[in-house]
């Protein structure tokens, strides 16, 4: 084990600093102000700090160690020239307060990415501020509560959220002041339009739902669904987790939607580094526009004076929508990430099309061998589809209730008999709706030889007896993590002597 | 022609394998209705060589803070941040993972995110930190409404805060679009001509549910009222403090003169500004929020074998698990973001962040004399402690001063006009340890010729 807090070495070793432009008795702070005693941090030179962080490397599994089919993740390969660009002087030293005339060639990047975005999903206005998937929706949603406010319909205080969506939706719309509505999928985890029909009424202000839905199924209802909620005057909201599975094949606008959120670090790839950061754009019909957070980035024909600094034939500026909501963060979002994003689409251009199609393919494929692999070893019998489908779109959930019922295997058991393959599991218990269920997610990035060796070791975990599954892992840095003991033992930080 | 795609060229073998004959056969199940049937709109791809030229000429277009001699901050600061810093984030098994679900295979991550929490725990004086929220706004706005959660039952004035009315515009209408859905009124705490908060008037946010201050301030003024806060709203009241985390190099840490939440804007510690994101929004609080907090939080635990192991903890409060009764809605966060601000204080060290924290006091303290000898300008707060930054008055507009040093190749600073719309002829002047003494000069001269002509 390497510990941060072991190191402690002599004062000021890690890195040597220029001297102060003044020396310190010369500063002055209100004497009740002066810290008294310094942070109790280790002391480490640079070539323990390096060997620090290199081991802690080692005990992590990223895209780049290996297969990693989290469900509903989309974890893609990051092209590096992405990083290249992102650490350009012109995105990394630039700050947002600087004026437009300054920062030409990166309002006309977030200007083109405005344009793609609202293209790809058929939408009319597009902002980039909110940073994160789930401050989408939740700046959706309050753009929608500006949006009835205006109106004068105040009674429009429930937001509709299917019971296999994300836990951000309703969360996001809870925190926005909207009651949430839960209603029942049906067994396939697609929705049900007389669940749908018998709460939509002039209380209705949105209803929340991704397609393809958690399961990797295509909501063909979803027209009507949509039919259903305007109907009452009610707003469809696109939670774009699932965008991978379909672009440039349909798009939330076609369906009928009003607005979407982009998380851009699963469709475009943004490394998410453990957690984040990720970059969660929305995109609005035109009258939703009015409210979009504040500014957009918006363009006209260059004068004579802007030729020197424009970038091309047009002036980019910032704008302020007719009623914004105001701001979400305070800044203009998660800049490096669009970078990055507009780095990403640009190597696709139009066949993003293609890379949708190889998500869903890959999706498909991976059913299939999985089946084939365990038809020929035998445990077939151990799972069965979460749902009957001749085709699922960009992930597919097996349930192993079988496994469960008849040997005591559970989906977590598998997930960590997978580990011990040297794989990053499956997403497993969600979605709810499918018992013992494992969420798998391959994404275009995976070779045909990848997916048939994963089927094979998925059937050859089937095989171990169940004894040993349950104590599986063995073969990573640390055997299965009580987590029951870290919350009763809270240890939240290095407790020095105490 | 696309080139990331492994199966291309194999789409064929593997429907056949599958029983289909197109790709459009696995699309089959989206309704007629709904299908897009044109190509989009989009230009050609492009190879990463033409993808990089453009890159390299729209962003090189941008003039970058290092081009010229800089002043701006107002919230974001150009701080130095070691090389290593750079390198090992880059190490795919970082930068390429996930949210750490499964603990076994993530325990790199894992002790790195609970060693961060440690290291701030220590800065800020709390025995409670989370692995990052998006920013330093959404930090405040999401310590505001945690605090209503804890406080709201005992308060004598149900769902509403206090927050400076220094606070910026732009953080306070994050704090807004955050707390509107709860019912939360924002009132306002007034400041001294002198730039120090009120105390008098915070006397009349007791019996609140919290009040907001930022240390330094946003005027760069470091506020020698704020210990005695907390005795003047009580215990029920949160004192949620904002800070700039290298000034706790000198300043002293918040946890220890009554804060109850801590929040600030991680970035100049590991991050550079990058347009404002991504950067890192730093949570820590006292034991009483823990069960309301936001984030994501990670433990020190045991495997199977008792053998030392970390995993996340406390997610019943999150989002994915409680939905709709979560906490905050947050799911992804700016953990790789706070990697680096972990990888930078333990280079540091204590003595390292105290030196760091004079370098960048030291350039404010030395632009404060060079500039008090002009004429015609005046330093606004010229006798309270500064830190980073500080305000000056001009003879003319601050927006035609800005003009003018443009000009001269300097990047002059921020018109406090954004924030404060009857403040037309004030500048917020910004100095890190990035400033050198040269560029100080530099300011002071320019300045000086400017007022001359305006003067004149």
């Amino acid at each position: 084990m390497s510990h941060l807090f072991d190191h402690n070495g002599a004062p000021g070793k890690g890195y040597a600093q220029p001297k102060p432009l003044l020396d310190g008795s010369e500063l002055s702070l209100p004497d009740n102000l002066v810290r008294k005693s310094l942070p109790r941090w280790p002391r480490l030179s640079e070539p323990e700090m390096v060997r620090h962080y290199t081991w802690l490397s080692k005990r992590n599994y990223g895209i780049d160690t290996g297969f990693y089919p989290l469900g509903s993740c989309t974890m893609k390969h990051n092209p590096r020239v992405n990083e290249v660009i992102a650490q350009l002087p012109g995105i990394a030293d630039i700050h947002p307060h600087q004026p437009e005339h300054q920062i030409q060639g990166l309002l006309s990047i977030y200007y083109e990415m405005q344009e793609m975005l609202s293209v790809c999903a058929g939408m009319d206005a597009v902002t980039l501020q909110p940073v994160a998937g789930a401050q989408g929706e939740f700046t959706a949603v309050r753009c929608f509560q500006e949006y009835f406010r205006h109106r004068g319909e105040h009674q429009r205080t429930k937001v509709i959220v299917p019971d296999s969506a994300h836990g951000t939706n309703p969360a996001s719309a809870a925190m926005a002041g909207f009651e949430i509505i839960e209603i029942p999928s049906k067994v396939d985890g697609r929705i049900d339009l007389d669940a749908l029909r018998a709460v939509v009424g002039e209380d209705t202000a949105a209803m929340m739902i991704t397609n393809p839905n958690t399961l990797g199924l295509f909501e063909h209802d979803i027209a009507e669904a949509s039919e259903l909620v305007h109907g009452v005057g009610g707003l469809m909201y696109y939670d774009g987790a699932n965008f991978n599975a379909i672009l440039g094949r349909t798009s939330p606008g076609l369906m009928g939607f009003d607005a979407v959120h982009y998380n851009l670090h699963k469709t475009f790839s943004q490394p998410h580094g453990g957690g984040g950061p990720g970059s969660g754009p929305i995109g609005v019909k035109q009258h939703l526009a009015p409210f979009l957070p504040t500014p957009i980035v918006s363009r006209r024909e260059a004068i004579e004076s802007e030729q020197e600094q424009a970038v091309d034939e047009f002036w980019y500026t910032w704008h302020e929508p007719e009623h914004t909501i105001g701001k979400v963060q305070q800044w203009h979002g998660n800049a490096g990430a669009i970078i990055r994003c507009w780095a990403y689409y640009r190597r696709y251009g139009k066949e993003l099309r293609t890379m949708s199609e190889h998500a869903v393919l890959n999706a498909n494929y991976l059913r299939h061998a999985i089946h084939r692999e365990a038809k020929s070893a035998g445990v077939d019998h151990m799972f069965v589809d979460g749902a009957e489908t001749v085709v699922a779109k960009h992930e597919v959930t097996l349930s192993l209730a079988p496994a469960k019922e008849s040997l005591g295997i559970s989906a977590m058991d598998v997930a960590k008999g997978l580990l011990d393959m040297g794989y990053m599991a499956p997403t497993v218990y969600f979605p709810l709706v499918v018992p013992e269920c494992m969420m798998i997610e391959p994404t275009e990035t995976e070779s045909k030889d990848t997916l048939d060796t994963f089927a094979e070791d998925f059937a050859k975990v089937l095989q171990v007896d169940a004894e040993t599954l349950h104590n599986a892992p063995i073969t990573t840095p640390v055997r299965r993590v009580d987590e029951v003991y870290a919350a009763r033992n809270l240890c939240l930080h290095h407790p020095f002597d105490e | 022609m696309v080139d990331q795609l492994p199966n291309l060229g194999r789409e064929k073998e593997m429907l056949q394998e599958m029983g289909f004959d197109s790709i459009d056969a696995l699309f089959a199940d989206v309704p007629v209705g709904v299908r897009m049937n044109e190509d989009l709109p989009l230009p050609e791809a492009q190879s990463e060589e033409e993808l990089l030229a453009d890159a390299k000429r729209l962003l090189g277009s941008n003039v970058a803070l290092g081009d010229k001699v800089s002043f701006l901050g107002a919230g974001l600061y150009r701080n130095f941040v070691p090389s290593c810093v750079f390198q090992l984030i880059t190490r795919g098994e970082f930068l390429t993972s996930y949210t750490p679900y499964q603990p076994e295979v993530s325990q790199g991550m894992l002790q790195a995110m609970w060693e961060f929490q440690s290291l701030i725990s220590e800065l800020i004086s709390m025995p409670v930190t989370n692995l990052s929220l998006y920013d330093g706004s959404t930090a405040a706005a999401e310590a505001i409404t945690c605090a209503v959660r804890v406080h709201n039952r005992k308060a004598e004035q149900k769902n509403t805060v206090y927050i400076s009315e220094l606070t910026p515009p732009d953080r306070c209408s994050v704090i807004y679009n955050y707390c509107q859905g709860a019912g939360i009124e924002i009132k306002k705490l007034k400041h001294h001509e002198n730039g120090l908060i009120d105390l008098d008037d915070v006397a009349n946010a007791a019996g609140s549910c919290a009040v907001y201050v930022e240390q330094p301030n946003p005027l760069g003024i470091i506020d020698g009222g704020y210990p005695a806060l907390k005795e003047i709203i009580g215990e029920h009241t949160a004192l949620i403090v904002a800070i700039q985390p290298i000034s706790l190099g000198l300043v002293e840490a918040p946890g220890n003169y009554g804060a109850d939440i801590v929040v600030g804007e991680g970035q100049p510690l590991g991050s550079p500004i990058t347009a404002g994101g991504p950067i890192y929004g730093i949570f820590g609080c006292t034991k009483d929020y823990l069960r309301l907090m936001p984030g994501r939080i990670v433990g020190r635990s045991i495997d199977v074998d008792g053998k030392e192991a970390y995993c996340l903890t406390l997610s019943t409060r999150e989002q994915h698990i409680r939905r709709h009764r979560a906490t905050s809605n947050i799911c992804t966060n700016e953990t790789l973001i706070a990697l680096m601000g972990a990888m930078h204080m333990s280079l540091l060290g204590p003595e390292g962040l105290e030196e760091l924290a004079i370098r960048n006091m030291a350039a404010c303290t030395y632009a404060k004399q060079k500039l008090s000898s002009i004429e015609g300008l005046s330093i606004v707060h010229q006798h309270q402690s500064h830190f980073n930054e500080f305000a000056i008055e001009v003879p003319d507009t601050g927006k035609n001063c800005l003009t003018f040093l443009e000009d001269k190749g300097i990047i002059g600073g921020f018109d406090l006009s954004w924030w404060y719309p009857d403040q037309s002829n004030r500048l917020l002047l910004t100095f890190t340890d990035q400033t050198s003494g040269q560029d100080i000069e530099q300011l002071a001269t320019e300045l000086q010729s400017w007022v001359n002509e305006v003067v004149a």
